[in-house]
């Protein structure tokens, strides 16, 4: 019996995965992406599947592990962001020249805007370089088909495929019905060939001639897919502007002409962007006089279309170079053209009022912050305060938001914490300078990244202060459990990994555990920590601080709960706003004082430590 | 069946996901296609949050400025910072306690686009039932009082009893009422 739910973009590519048989999938998680693993292991669960599941410690090794499985004849996939692509750049470049026994499905999302990430970058151009084919849904049922025609293209070829959900693929909900699921009886065989599997560069170039074979063979399919790929043209009319557009600004182009009743434009509609539909695009091409290309994030499309004359887009300048293409910005840039061209514009009114009115309400800035009784906030706090100096090199996660306190001067890619602090000691070092230098990372990244910066700052000769921010889970993409928990993706079971000995293993000498709330003693620590980077047998310290994260663990994170008041002590100085910058510290317009927000505390009693003049106070 | 375009708002922690799923449920369960498009990530912690919803047979998720005939608002700084989505015409609600609602800068706006506005104290009403955090309910329960299908009091009522946890069910159901009371006392 069909069962219909209102699943995430993300729940449907889950759904789509095990529809098509996928028997293992591997991630890490990354903001618009993190919900595909989970929703595969609800379904795993729900229908009774025997789908492999992990969570890798990172994207690198989740394909690596994805491809083993795909080589054996299995359904694999692997899911990642945008940016972990980056991470598994070498694995994929390699495994698009070896290619696929079973079907192997990456899954890129992309974050334009961005929301959650460091670029804006388009994973469809990552998918050209590595030569795969890639796939660009408009919205999470086509997302749900289209891993299926992956998979399938992906072992009727012999290719690994890319799909590239962009953020509101993942992030949409739609309803979605589905028949029952059934498991893929497909068992695992490995033939040994290691003229293609372990190919050495004199193989290499047969098995490039052999890829450009296949993406000749897939481009030409792409050409009649009409489910994915299709035009609006009347056969034998001309037209003055057509509209090229591919994935999520299909979606928007699809709606804006439908609600506008505007059948005198047609679109070309490119589902799969590379390899390049081109004998429709030509066909498209040569019926209209200008062709303007909405597509997202970057300049695939129209970099590929042949006859420039007639291209309108980002390199015109008709589009965008950056920012998302929300409605809006397409309804506007299209309106634009449309009045150039002298072509009929848009009817409707405009939001320009709107907009120049709530810019005069002088709204206050939401910026993002730690929350009330993050260990994070007290361990950045007790940092400033004894090494007010250093040059602070931080990570991704929650605790790039140490920024607000002044504690993140850096933050350039995952595990880019201890590196960068290698690099700054080394460039100061150089000029005989002892610049302090206090590193901070999380405890997914440092298990997703940190060790082989680690032990190349040991080699090295590095000195720093290393302090390991460990909450005991992934908080920021939505808590998932890290290798020290003893605890796999799907709750099972796991040999719990010692974060401890990993630091150790990296060749230091100075490791101190501690619990961030205690402010003094967590003080104490770093100072020891200086002394000892400045020793003549001295190194990298690593401090660890260890205090379970207040959303994942709830009040198992805050067993002693403190209720906390502001006294008539408090002189107004904002030096706790500044410093602690807690949400539940805010200063009351109608009392005129520093108050405590009762509903945002989390009871955590770190603030009692904070104040200068002991003006918070527990209440009795 | 015309599209209904909706813009929900709030600050991260607010129930704004859930207050969407309500509402994608009661019109799936009427029978319309269902699309929105959520806030997740960084901007979740404490940052704003905004989610879309639209019923009808569209393809992208995202509502237009000047689109949305309704806009949630659980904070009133964030229910003025998005209203650029209400459509002429629209229908604005509000969690607020301010005597003051709606600020004085945007009465000729609100009038000039015929946007009707109305406020509720949801966050209070909630903390008074003591769950503070369900302010999102009490507004759903509000903004029933004044709607019409598919988002009237049964039917929205029905659905939060549908996926409401066992043990919260009982509460959820007690703060939307209360919520819906003081809509129809206006």
């Amino acid at each position: 019996m069909k069962r219909e739910e209102i699943l995430l973009g993300n729940g449907a590519i889950a759904l789509g995965l095990l529809e098509a048989g996928c028997q293992v999938v591997t991630s890490y998680p990354g903001t618009p992406s993190s919900e595909i693993l989970p929703e595969v292991i609800r379904l795993v669960k729900s229908e009774n599947l025997n789908t492999y599941v992990e969570w890798s410690t990172n994207e690198k090794v989740a394909l690596d592990n994805a491809f083993a499985a795909s080589i054996t004849g299995k359904r694999a996939a692997c899911c990642m962001k945008q940016v972990g692509l980056n991470v598994a750049a070498d694995s994929l470049m390699s495994a698009a020249y070896l290619g696929t026994v079973g079907g192997l499905v990456i899954i890129s999302c992309d974050d334009p805007g961005p929301h959650s990430s460091q670029t804006e970058q388009d994973t469809r151009f990552m998918a050209r370089l590595a030569k795969v084919p890639v796939l660009d849904p408009s919205n999470p049922e086509e997302a749900r088909k289209m891993v299926g025609l992956a998979m399938d293209l992906s072992e009727e070829f012999r290719v690994p495929v890319i799909l590239r959900p962009a953020i509101r693929v993942c992030h949409a909900r739609q309803n979605i019905a589905y028949d029952p699921l059934s498991v893929n009886p497909k068992k695992s065989a490995f033939e040994k060939d290691p003229s293609r599997w372990a190919a050495t560069p004199r193989f290499r170039l047969i098995l490039h001639g052999e890829l450009n074979k296949k993406l000749k063979e897939i481009g030409k399919r792409f050409d009649t897919l009409d489910q994915y790929n299709f035009h609006t043209l009347e056969p034998g009319k001309n037209y003055p502007l057509g509209i090229i557009a591919g994935g999520v600004s299909y979606a928007v182009i699809r709606d804006l002409l439908e609600e506008h009743k505007r059948t005198d434009l047609p679109v070309l509609k490119v589902g799969t962007p590379y390899p390049f539909p081109e004998g429709l695009a030509s066909e498209f091409m040569s019926a209209c006089d200008k062709v303007l290309v909405i597509e997202e994030t970057d300049t695939l499309i129209e970099y590929l279309l042949g006859d420039r004359n007639k291209v309108l887009g980002r390199l015109s300048g008709h589009v965008p170079l950056e920012g998302e293409l929300i409605p809006q910005v397409i309804y506007r840039l299209f309106d634009r053209t449309l009045r150039e061209l002298e072509l009929q514009p848009f009817e409707g009114e405009n939001e320009a009022e709107a907009v120049e009115l709530v810019k005069s309400l002088q709204l206050p800035v939401r910026k993002p912050t730690l929350c009330p009784g993050c260990p994070h906030r007290a361990a950045f706090f007790a940092i400033r305060k004894s090494k007010p100096k250093a040059i602070f090199t931080s990570d991704i996660g929650c605790y790039t938001l140490g920024m607000n306190l002044g504690v993140v001067d850096t933050c350039l890619d995952m595990g880019a914490s201890i590196t960068m602090a290698s690099g700054f000691y080394h460039a100061f070092a150089q000029d005989g300078v002892d610049q302090p230098i206090v590193a901070t990372i999380g405890d997914s990244t440092f298990f997703h990244s940190g060790t082989a910066g680690l032990l190349n700052a040991v080699y090295n000769g590095a000195r720093f202060i290393l302090v390991i921010l460990d909450n005991l889970t992934t908080a920021m993409t939505g808590m998932q459990p890290t290798p020290s928990l003893g605890i796999k993706a799907d709750g099972s079971e796991a040999k719990a990994i010692s974060l401890e000995r990993i630091v150790a293993g990296c060749g230091v000498d100075y490791i101190e555990v501690l619990d961030p709330y205690d402010i003094k003693k967590t003080i104490e620590e770093l100072k020891k920590a200086s002394e000892y980077i400045k020793e003549p047998e001295g190194g990298i310290a690593v401090i660890i601080a260890r205090h379970p994260c207040v959303i994942a663990y709830r009040s198992e994170a805050i067993p002693e709960k403190k209720k906390v008041t502001v006294t008539e002590e408090c002189a107004e100085c904002n030096f706790c706003m500044d410093r602690f910058e807690c949400p539940a510290i805010y200063h009351d317009q109608e009392l005129g004082r520093t108050s405590i927000n009762s509903q945002l505390c989390s009871s955590c009693g770190v603030c009692l430590q904070v104040c200068p003049k002991g003006a918070i106070v527990e209440v009795a | 069946m015309n599209t209904i375009n909706m813009v929900l708002c709030g600050l991260g922690g607010q129930g704004i996901l859930f207050m969407t799923k309500v509402l994608a449920q009661v019109a799936l369960d009427k029978g319309y296609n269902v699309m929105g498009a959520e806030t997740h990530g960084m901007a979740q912690r404490g940052g704003s949050v905004v989610s879309h919803l639209r019923l009808g047979n569209v393809q992208g998720s995202l509502v237009r400025t000047n689109e949305a005939p309704l806009l949630l608002a659980l904070e009133e700084n964030e229910g003025y910072r998005n209203l650029p989505y209400l459509a002429r015409g629209g229908r604005l609600y509000v969690n607020t306690t301010s005597p003051l609602f709606p600020r004085e800068e945007v009465k000729g706006f609100l009038a000039k686009k015929e946007i009707i506005s109305r406020s509720v104290p949801a966050g209070k009403i909630a903390l008074d039932l003591g769950a503070p955090m369900s302010s999102n309910l009490a507004l759903l329960g509000f903004f029933s009082a004044f709607e019409d299908k598919p988002f009237d009091y049964e039917n929205l009522r029905q659905t939060i009893g549908k996926i409401s946890p066992d043990r919260f069910r009982d509460k959820n159901l007690s703060i939307f009422d209360a919520g819906y009371h003081e809509g129809k006392k206006g």
